[in-house]
């Protein structure tokens, strides 16, 4: 452990070296070959965060370019170090495996706040330094140990409006009544929000729903089986909507305003009972970037960027002092705004980050 | 030194890199498998244990085997008939076959699996024009079921299960078939009896290799499946990513080496299998 600490920090002094031309090429790669470390590992991890930069782990498709704008413009401005990303999406086994390979190429991991929970204690993340990190600046209970919420995402549905326009489903007991509203349903594959949504449609009350009933929720989703197509991203379930697949479609909100968009009209969201989900930052142990990444979540933090982040992606602020900055034309969408925070329930990381994994294993077992 | 060389040919000596490499990177990460298979979450054969414990783990294998053997019966039965009819065609039409069968091959497998939604969907092609012409009155479920996950898993199999079948074919010594023609057996009789049992090795090689790939598909029943089709290789890497339960995730995957490996072992006990892989008969 000591050793790997000691080629760490050489390695990294090295990459500065080599980097200000005060090491030739070749002696670094000795340096990489000697101490047993990838060139590859080097090149993408240690030398570019040693080249003052901090590496945001992401999910791709739009969210690099929205999050470069959003923050990674402001955190420039700030320290003078740049943003790179990596957007093969911080799935929680794979921070895993990054931090117990001892080959982190990761600063800040754009994940949920229960990967916290669960990868906290077990070593797998660093902690959040709230001198840096405001705890101010998220929803009481979302800014923990090793984790905080910087954006909420929601879980709600979107409904046919040819097929319900006299009288459309308000909420999850009507998503869930195939009797009243006829027609295919979707719901996330991963158990996340479709447990929580099947016990709300059961009657248990939004503040009232952890620890999770499973078997009465399960029973809930079986009900509707014959009736449900379950999606694993955001993508799946957005052409489920828009090629007329499903009549009601549960949908992370923040593609609610797309999927409005797309299918002019025809499909509307509705945030009533929303299970709002703090999706969080959090730093793989062992960052290359060490404490710089703090003031990147720190930035993030602040009201520009949860707005810009609301803008670009539709990802709800998680910051109480962004929610009445909330513009007209977003009031629907997001599900902090003065439209609809009232109307919404709120996921329990705590329960997620030590129930999760069987959760996911008994949702999958009661749908396949 | 010469009791030595006759003991080691030199020519180990040349392909030792090559034997070094596999080991280390191929044979190395196995042997890791089964031993978090046996380690994780505590040392012992808890996770075997689970197949016993629990239905839902041997349901999802036996979808999985459901669903490669149905789909490899198909791939293999049309598999065969495609590579009779390209080597029995002219040459000109035998390439424009040819063509059209590696094109599907390199196509990759997400833009043919999201083909068949756009065909097949609720709202696709087929479901549309059969109600446009008033054929049906509510469209037919082909895809997000089991029905959807074969028939995308079939298509992408086919060029799998012809090609080897075309090598065997035409290979073939077709005077053996004008001689039993010639010695009065039947068009039938000289297919079963003569024509079958020499393809046979091209038949088992296709099998064996539509099969072993079949269990490992993912994007297919994923996407095709509408999530309640839910096969080995899918649960493997939910058990990798989501729920951390690596132990469990490396016991199947060692189930699927094992049960993979046997089927060859039970095999090579009716045939040759150096003949299905292009070995001699001798």
């Amino acid at each position: 452990m000591h050793d790997k600490q000691f080629m760490k920090e050489m390695l990294q002094d090295s990459a500065h070296a080599y980097k200000e031309g005060r090491m030739d090429r070749r002696t670094f790669l000795a340096l990489c070959g000697a101490s047993g470390v990838a060139l590859t590992a080097v090149m993408a991890g240690d030398a570019e965060a040693a080249a003052d930069h901090v590496v945001m782990w992401n999910w791709g498709g739009q969210s690099e370019e929205c999050h470069g704008s959003a923050i990674g413009d402001a955190f420039t401005a700030k320290t003078g170090k740049g943003l790179k990303f990596d957007t093969s999406g911080p799935l929680e086994g794979k921070i895993k495996e990054m931090v117990d390979s001892g080959n982190v190429t990761a600063d800040v991991a754009d994940a949920d706040l229960f990967n916290a929970v669960s990868l906290g204690p077990t070593g797998h993340l660093e902690p959040i330094d709230y001198s840096v990190v405001s705890k101010d600046k998220t929803l009481p209970g979302y800014a923990l140990e090793h984790g905080v919420s910087v954006i909420l995402y929601g879980y709600a549905f979107v409904y046919d409006t040819e097929a319900y326009g006299d009288n459309p489903p308000e909420n999850w007991a009507d998503f869930f009544d195939t009797e009243k509203f006829p027609g295919m349903r979707s719901l996330y594959k991963w158990a996340n929000g479709s447990l929580e949504a099947a016990l709300m449609a059961d009657g248990v009350a939004g503040d009232a729903l952890y620890p999770l009933d499973m078997d009465r929720a399960l029973a809930k989703i079986k009900s509707i089986k014959d009736n449900s197509l379950y999606w694993g991203s955001g993508s799946a379930a957005h052409s489920m909507v828009v090629n007329g697949e499903v009549s009601m479609g549960m949908i992370w909100q923040n593609r609610g305003r797309n999927i409005e968009n797309d299918t002019e009209g025809r499909y509307k969201l509705v945030n009533n009972q929303a299970l709002a989900m703090p999706g969080a930052y959090i730093v793989p142990k062992g960052n290359p970037a060490g404490a710089a990444v703090m003031d990147f979540i720190a930035t993030a933090q602040d009201v520009p960027a949860q707005l810009a982040l609301l803008d670009c992606l539709g990802m709800t602020p998680s910051n109480p002092a962004a929610f009445g900055q909330i513009p007209e034309d977003q009031q629907d969408y997001a599900i902090t705004s003065a439209k609809n925070i009232d109307k919404i329930v709120y996921n329990d990381p705590e329960w997620w980050g030590n129930n999760g994994g069987d959760a996911v294993n008994a949702f999958l077992e009661a749908i396949s | 030194m010469q009791s030595f060389t006759r003991h080691f040919h030199p020519g180990w000596l040349i392909i030792a890199p090559l034997l070094v490499l596999v080991v280390a990177l191929y044979l190395g990460p196995i042997l890791n498998i089964l031993w978090l298979s046996v380690t994780d979450p505590e040392p012992g054969f808890g996770n075997y244990a689970k197949l016993g414990e629990s239905d839902a783990l041997l349901r999802i294998v036996w979808t999985t085997v459901r669903i490669c053997i149905i789909t490899t019966l198909f791939s293999v039965t049309l598999g065969y008939s495609i590579a009779y009819a390209m080597v029995h065609c002219h040459q000109r039409q035998k390439s424009y076959m040819l063509t059209l069968l590696l094109v599907s091959f390199w196509i990759s497998i997400l833009v043919r699996t999201f083909s068949w939604l756009m065909l097949l969907g609720r709202r696709g092609l087929v479901n549309v024009t059969l109600e446009d012409i008033g054929l049906i009155a509510e469209p037919i479920a082909f895809m997000r079921n089991e029905l959807g996950v074969l028939i995308g898993m079939v298509h992408y199999m086919i060029p799998y299960a012809v090609l080897p079948l075309l090598v065997s074919m035409q290979s073939l010594d077709t005077r053996v078939m004008d001689a039993s023609r010639n010695l009065g057996a039947s068009g039938a009789q000289t297919f079963w009896r003569i024509y079958l049992p020499l393809t046979m090795p091209g038949l088992v090689a296709s099998t064996l290799l539509v099969f072993i790939l079949s269990l490992g598909f993912y994007v297919t029943p994923a996407v095709l499946g509408g999530g309640k089709v839910l096969m080995v290789a899918e649960y493997i890497s939910v058990q990798l990513l989501v729920t951390l339960k690596w132990g469990t995730a490396a016991m199947l995957a060692a189930l699927m080496l094992f049960g993979v490996l046997a089927m060859l072992w039970v095999m090579s006990r009716f045939m040759k299998l150096s003949t299905v892989f292009g070995g001699t008969t001798r």
